[in-house]
């Protein structure tokens, strides 16, 4: 299993990597190499370590431990095809993360970043809305039941198409340079990462690396099912293309913005969700 | 940190995955529990592994301080 992590957080690497790669080739840039975010991870563990005068020790050092550890469970639970739940509240876990990252430094900037990642919670939401619908529709919250719900039935990306672009949305919202990513907009420095530096940063990469391989194989597996590996990789390099175009086109929002653009997917996730409920009542 | 410690913590987040992925295939460990032991040894091992390889050991370069 140790194995599978290191591919997958390397896989996440990677696919972010091509995400930089495709904003800087539809901004008419070169742009870095594809494994980028690999070196990235790679050149912080090499740095000199050190942690600032005014962060809290402990916290400081326990929070990248955390972050590792609930995308590690996160994993477990996807590949095992567990509850869609457990994936989701641990989604919720890493806003508290970001939070913790940002005030443990005792960084202005962390501090920000920190306490936008909290107000951009908005974007759970949608999320909660697109889990209650598939499970309004499949009658479960287990990967193993809907992937079979959709061998029966086909993909849910058709079945319900609302509830997939809200989770796109949920996903989008994690990308980094997308309109939502106010955590780590650029008069922040790098918002609640800033003052992490050295192996902490590189624990952080490896954090993010898992996550977004987590992200993007959840979202296939429950809206368009079972894939074989090479199926999968595919499904997940298309799906991260589609989200550097999204957030090559569009001004990052302010967080203003971004909270009531996601507030706004949310009253419509739950007008989708009533209608799903009201029809599979009658 | 010393750098036959952070291997040690290394070594030490590895095993227990291993460990617990052996004895979790022979049905003598739960899964939950091998999940549990993973959650808590896979970071271990990361920042351990980092630890390890940017440790310093034996004489450094001296770095150049102007003419």
């Amino acid at each position: 299993m140790i194995a599978q992590l290191i591919l997958a957080t390397l896989t996440g690497l990677l696919l972010l990597g091509i995400h930089r790669k495709v904003i800087a080739r539809i901004q008419r840039r070169p742009g870095p190499p594809v494994w980028q975010e690999i070196l990235h991870m790679l050149k912080f563990s090499f740095k000199s370590t050190w942690i600032p005068a005014t962060a809290s020790t402990v916290l400081f050092r326990g929070v990248v431990l955390v972050a590792i550890g609930i995308w590690t469970a996160a994993f477990f639970v996807m590949l095992t095809e567990g509850s869609l739940l457990v994936i989701f509240g641990i989604y919720m876990l890493h806003k508290i993360v970001e939070h913790g990252f940002g005030l443990s430094s005792g960084s202005p900037y962390g501090k920000f970043g920190g306490v936008r990642s909290v107000i951009s919670a908005a974007s759970e939401i949608p999320l909660f809305v697109s889990v209650a619908a598939i499970a309004i529709v499949t009658r479960s919250f287990d990967i193993r039941d809907i992937v079979a719900y959709q061998t029966v039935h086909g993909p849910l990306l058709f079945i319900a198409f609302p509830a997939a672009v809200a989770m796109y949305i949920v996903i989008l919202s994690k990308m980094p340079f997308g309109p939502f990513s106010i955590v780590e907009s650029k008069e922040l420095v790098s918002g609640y990462k800033t003052e992490h530096f050295g192996i902490w940063r590189a624990g952080l990469e490896v954090c993010n690396g898992l996550k977004t391989t987590v992200l993007l194989a959840t979202f296939l597996m429950v809206f368009v099912g079972q894939l074989p590996i090479l199926w999968l990789a595919a499904g997940m390099l298309l799906l991260v293309v589609s989200l550097s175009f999204a957030c090559a086109l569009t001004p990052m929002l302010s967080p203003f913005d971004s909270v009531t653009v996601q507030t706004l997917v949310t009253g419509l996730m739950l007008c989708y969700g009533a209608v799903l409920f009201i029809g599979v009542r009658a | 940190m010393k750098r036959w410690n952070a291997a040690r913590i290394a070594m030490a987040g590895a095993s227990a995955g291993i460990t617990a992925g052996i004895v979790n295939m022979l049905g003598i460990l739960p899964l939950w529990l091998y999940a549990a032991v993973l959650v808590l040894s896979f970071p271990v091992f990361i920042i351990g592994l980092f630890l390890w390889w940017m440790a310093k050991e034996g004489k450094e370069d001296i770095p150049f301080i102007g003419y």
